[in-house]
């Protein structure tokens, strides 16, 4: 395992700025996820650091070596792609075995067969090693292309959106044995996805990127408690953060230069209106089981927020909304620190 | 690569579906009268009635030929003699052809014919298709020079063949004997009895290598970019991802290639008979001009009917074989 950082990297197709000027280090044994949207410059970003693209300018720093211009198979990492990218005509031992056996590794064939079972157990394939690896379900063939990486001891694993082609259930499951597994291993990771779920439950610091650029840099709690921006706001929070002009609920805390506040469900109190005073009344409420989502319309506004299952509001209630400490904005969109 | 075998039948549901729904809507869509006149019809024999012409064109120009040519088989008919008697001699023209040492000579020439064909292109065209596949600068363009063979008429490539051929004008011999010194109205390249078989497989081989590249650049250009990216991660060498990816991942569309081949080059006729017509002798008489002959020049009908059909069942009994085997290959 190593360190790993990128400095003043960028990279461009054609007119397309994918990478700008982007700073990023990575410290050994630590788990970094990059958030952002699709063309946000996640992939190229580890396609980079894999030697799979080379940046136009700045340098690329694994383990203290400059691998700027290195080949893939030179820069001691691992990657796992979107895609199911086994070896289809090779059995999932084969696969498994197929790093550990370049000529630039001098392994046995025992040493090899004990590295396979034990990579395999690690992520619970054992008892498919002798099946052909298009005779796998998708979570399988995915947690192959995992073993495969992990059953070398790379400098960094590099990972993009490795669950996202899996149903919710499995992405569940894997979500926590990835989490397990890089604890285990100590292991130095670089994960990439557009689910804010899978970066904040297995970060130990995410980045958000947007259009090629590093907006900041932080733990999940720093992410979402301080987020640096509008963007960054938008991205965390499930329903989606709700973005009010500020002079639309009357709020007496709110700094001096406050155009929007950002108000998540956390941020709000909702009550019925009682002596005739409201802010606005209930769309409709969703009920999801466990919570129900509520749509009010406050002005010319929609909101989203979560309400317990057992709330008795219904659909034309008129409600009062009061704000508990929300996220204020500048008229930039930057956050004022309160 | 894995869904294309079990596509059959599924086919063939999908066909009878779409025929009723057409019908149906045919039905529908029928002016008052005409729809009363054919109702009592229903909708599976409207379908009938719109493929019948297809299929009675079928039976009449393939399957019944066919039947006529095993019945002719077990006969001693002669075309050019339509009023004699003909006499049912049973299997005897079968044990006559399969004892026969000539035809067992041309069996030969057409093995070593297709054998040398299908090598020869395989190994070419996969290699051109392995280079053109690097995408290098103007590979488009290339790739349009070298399908230029494969879209003349063979009747056009045989002509200009014997004249690329002659020893004394021809292009071929002279390049051939300015590289090895070798006068060029010694090079027979059509009337020695050593190099008249090779010049036809090497006519083949030009003409037919751009449509086995076709086909291997379709197999490479399946592979996806992010196996190779893997293996290079993965730290596998050039020569360990063509040899543990490529080939084998490109293997179902080369032997796709050898059967198309191996079938047209089995009953090559064409260019054999242009170039050389079965001589000098009998050195280049492949089984489909020994077919001819006695169909056409020693007017053997019956004879002759047996003898393709002895060609057909062992081609289709080979390629049957092989199509098996391709099956497995593309399964794994």
């Amino acid at each position: 395992m190593a360190d790993v950082s990128l400095r003043n990297v960028s990279k461009a197709f054609g007119d397309t700025e994918a990478i700008k000027d982007l700073t990023l280090s990575i410290s050994d044994g630590e788990f970094v996820v990059l958030l952002g949207p699709t063309g946000a410059g996640k992939t190229t970003l580890l396609r980079l650091v894999a030697g799979l693209e080379r940046p136009d300018s700045g340098s690329i720093v694994i383990d203290g070596r400059d691998v700027t211009k290195l080949e893939p198979a030179w820069r001691d990492v691992a990657f796992v792609f979107q895609q199911y990218s086994l070896y289809p005509h090779l059995t999932v031992a084969e696969n498994l075995a197929f790093p550990l056996r370049s000529p630039a590794r001098k392994l046995t064939e025992d040493e090899i067969r004990m590295r396979v079972a034990e990579v395999a157990k690690l992520v619970r394939i054992d008892h498919k090693l002798g099946n052909k690896s298009t005779r796998l379900s998708g979570g399988e063939m995915q947690r192959v292309a995992i073993g495969r990486a992990l059953v070398r001891k790379p400098a960094i694993y590099l990972m993009d959106e490795p669950l996202s082609s899996l149903d919710a259930k499995l992405r569940g499951d894997l979500r926590l044995e990835l989490k397990r597994i890089q604890a285990e291993l100590g292991a130095t990771m670089l994960y990439v996805t557009h689910d804010q779920i899978e970066a904040m439950t297995m970060a130990d610091r995410i980045g958000i990127l947007a259009e090629g650029r590093l907006v900041q840099m932080g733990t999940p709690r720093e992410i979402y408690t301080e987020p640096a921006n509008l963007h960054v706001a938008a991205r965390l929070g499930q329903p989606a953060i709700n973005l009010l002009p500020a002079d639309l609920i009357a709020d007496a805390a709110a700094p001096t230069g406050t155009k929007t506040i950002g108000a998540r469900t956390e941020h709000l109190t909702i009550r019925r209106a009682e002596n005739g005073h409201a802010h606005g009344t209930v769309d409709w409420v969703e009920h999801l089981g466990d919570q129900n989502h509520l749509h009010l319309t406050v002005g010319n506004r929609k909101l989203v927020t979560l309400t317990d299952p057992d709330s008795l509001f219904k659909k034309g209630d008129r409600v009062t909304i009061q704000l508990r400490a929300p996220l204020y904005f500048d008229g930039a969109g930057n956050r004022i620190a309160g | 690569m894995q869904d294309l075998p079990s596509g059959k039948s599924v086919v063939t549901d999908t066909t009878t579906s779409i025929l009723d729904r057409a019908a149906e809507a045919a039905v529908r869509a029928t002016p008052g009268t005409l729809a009363r006149r054919i109702r009592g019809l229903s909708d599976r024999m409207v379908a009938w009635i719109f493929i019948a012409p297809t299929i009675v064109l079928l039976l009449a120009i393939n399957i019944f030929p066919l039947i006529w040519a095993i019945q002719l088989s077990f006969t001693n008919y002669r075309a050019n003699r339509p009023n004699e008697p003909i006499k049912n001699i049973g299997l005897s023209n079968y044990s006559r052809i399969l004892t026969d040492t000539d035809t067992w000579i041309a069996m030969q020439a057409t093995a070593h014919f297709v054998f040398w064909t299908i090598l020869l292109q395989t190994l070419i065209g996969f290699t051109l298709a392995y280079l053109i596949d690097r995408k290098f600068r103007g590979h488009a363009f290339w790739t349009t020079i070298i399908l230029v063979p494969m879209m003349l008429s063979p009747a056009v490539v045989g002509n200009f063949w014997r004249f690329l051929y002659e020893p004394q004008i021809g292009l071929f011999t002279y390049i051939i004997s300015f590289f090895t010194g070798i006068p060029p109205t010694d090079i027979l390249m059509l009337s020695s009895v050593k190099l008249a078989p090779w010049a036809i497989i090497i006519v083949d081989t030009w003409m037919w290598t751009p449509y086995v590249m076709l086909i291997c650049l379709a197999g490479l250009r399946s592979i996806p970019d992010y196996i190779y990216e893997a293996a290079e991660v993965d730290r596998a060498s050039n020569w360990r991802q063509f040899w543990s990816i490529t080939l084998p991942m490109a293997l179902p569309f080369i032997m796709l290639a050898v059967l198309f081949r191996g079938i047209e080059n089995f009953k090559m006729f064409d260019m054999v008979n242009l170039l050389t017509g079965g001589g000098p002798g009998s050195t280049t008489e492949v089984a489909s001009i020994t077919l001819k002959r006695e169909a056409f020049e020693k007017w053997r009908t019956g004879f002759s009917s047996a003898f393709a059909i002895i060609l057909f069942v062992a081609v289709f009994g080979l390629a049957n074989i092989y199509v098996k085997v391709l099956n497995r290959v593309k399964s794994r």
